[in-house]
């Protein structure tokens, strides 16, 4: 089987039925914008919990009168705990200072307080990988039995419906992911299918002339990883587009854009996405091929 | 070099062939006659394998086809030329193109294609036609592209379901003389006619059939 014939053929076939490749073409690159533009949103619910843990923290009040060494021995017991990155004692004179740089122009609210109302306290903040409600509650109600601590604060509720939707969002992601891209085969399959079905004729022609298996095959390979690739490459130039057109432009006066995470440079693996659908749906349309 | 004992084929409410034997030997050029329905294409498409039987044995050159493994079904096609009743020519493919298939898919060169393709549409009298497509050629034309087509690998074997069925007087006592021609260089040929002039005073084989049996054999 001479390969400059088959791809000769491919490139005829392709140019013969080019109103329902051109179809093809459109429909794969619209599902594979879709399925993008979701992982784009996907990938950025993901990135900004993933730092929720720098924002996240447990704080421990201490009573008036602790005593250095119940300190020491609360910090000692937290830094123990492996889910725990960084505990920071903060003394209540430091506390007051910080009050006052975040009250800046309305520090007038502190006048005529004559003693600091503040107590010590304890900030813990949790690894990126362990801050979980379960690690939350185990640590706390570790420190609740310890003496010293007259309060425990942290966002128990809004910890765990968080982490609720962060789950929610994730998995409601992959599975609208995963739907797109059955469609996307199935789209491939289908277009390569009708194609077959169409050249039926032509193809019971080449085997009864005994053409063998590959020769029959080939061309159809072909024509679906180039359906396929240029679906990708079509998809890629609407990603652009839409990155210039709506991130760029939009973050300009929307500065919510530009917290967005738009990862450019994977998307250049469209078009071989593309071509791999491409070959899938041609070798399942195909199928076996008897005489 | 053909060998059919006791064949039968049956459709679905009908019978096709019933135990039907005969044998052609090599380098023969056999009728095979009757009128409509009475298993003429059907007993071609049991020698290129499109149909299978239901009963007896089929020798084709060296292969008993009955139980011959789809791989091997390629291989006997290849010694097989076949003129088909609907011409089975490729509307997207001009007719160059058409007759180059047989030929590409034995894997021959491109020099050996355009010498071999040329000569074949010299013999069917459509050189020129070359560049034209299928769509724009009368039935008689289609049917000689066809010819070329199955004449072009020099096959074995060589059949040809009506191959005058659509062509006026003249062009069928050509294409008749071609296959004369084809047959004295050693192929072998079966040709499937309802047209009895095709055979007359030809002193060749003709075998009749009449629905789906086999009634006797005559000479031409």
């Amino acid at each position: 089987m001479s390969l400059s014939y088959t791809f000769k053929s491919a490139i005829k076939n392709i140019l013969y039925d080019k109103w329902i490749n051109i179809l093809c073409v459109i429909t794969i690159a619209t599902g594979l914008l879709f399925t993008t533009i979701t992982w784009v949103f996907v990938y950025n619910i993901d990135a900004s919990l993933k730092k929720l843990p720098e924002r996240f923290s447990v704080m421990l009040f201490l009573k008036d009168f602790v005593t250095q060494s119940e300190i020491d021995k609360i910090i000692k017991i937290a830094k123990n705990n492996t889910a725990v990155d960084k505990v920071i004692y903060v003394p209540k004179d430091e506390a007051l200072k910080q009050l006052k740089k975040t009250l800046k122009n309305t520090e007038y609210v502190l006048e005529g307080l004559d003693v600091n109302p503040l107590p010590d306290s304890i900030e813990i903040r949790f690894k990126d990988d362990a801050l979980s409600p379960e690690n939350v509650k185990k640590l706390t109600s570790t420190l609740n039995s310890l003496n010293g601590i007259s309060e425990i604060e942290y966002g128990e509720e809004f910890l765990s419906s968080l982490y609720s939707l962060k789950k929610g969002l994730k998995i409601a992601g992959i599975v609208f992911i995963i739907i797109l891209a059955i469609t996307i085969l199935f789209v491939s399959y289908s277009t390569v299918k009708i194609l077959f079905y169409r050249r039926k004729e032509e193809i019971e022609t080449y085997k009864l002339l005994g053409a063998k298996k590959w020769f029959i095959r080939a061309p159809f390979i072909i024509e679906g990883s180039f359906l396929g690739f240029s679906a990708g490459l079509l998809s890629y130039f609407g990603v652009v587009t839409i990155y210039y057109l709506f991130f760029v432009r939009l973050s300009l006066t929307f500065p919510i854009f530009k917290a967005m995470i738009f990862p450019l440079n994977y998307f250049i693996l469209l078009p071989f996405l593309g071509t791999f659908l491409g070959i899938c749906g041609s070798v399942i349309a195909i199928g076996r091929i008897r005489y | 070099m053909i060998h059919f004992q006791e064949v039968s084929k049956h459709y679905e409410n009908q019978t096709a062939l019933r135990k039907v034997t005969f044998e052609v030997g090599k380098g023969e050029l056999v009728f095979i006659t009757g009128p409509s329905g009475s298993g003429k294409t059907t007993l071609l498409k049991l020698i290129y394998l499109a149909e299978k039987p239901d009963e007896g044995i089929i020798k084709v050159g060296d292969f008993e086809i009955t139980n011959l493994r789809d791989s091997h079904v390629p291989v006997l096609r290849r010694q097989i030329g076949i003129v088909f009743q609907d011409f089975r020519l490729l509307e997207n493919k001009n007719i160059f193109e058409n007759v180059a298939l047989s030929l590409r898919i034995r894997g021959e060169s491109e020099k050996d294609i355009k010498a071999k393709v040329f000569e074949s549409l010299k013999v069917v009298n459509l050189r020129h036609k070359a560049d034209s497509y299928p769509k724009t050629l009368s039935g008689g034309e289609q049917q000689r592209v066809a010819i070329a087509r199955a004449i072009v690998s020099e096959p074995a074997i060589l059949l040809a379901d009506e191959p005058t069925g659509n062509v006026d007087p003249d062009t069928s006592t050509g294409i008749m003389r071609t296959f004369k021609e084809i047959n004295a260089k050693g192929t072998t040929i079966l040709i499937a006619t309802h047209n009895r002039e095709l055979f007359r005073n030809t002193g060749r084989r003709v075998i009749k059939l009449d629905q789906g049996n086999f009634i006797g054999e005559d000479i031409g």
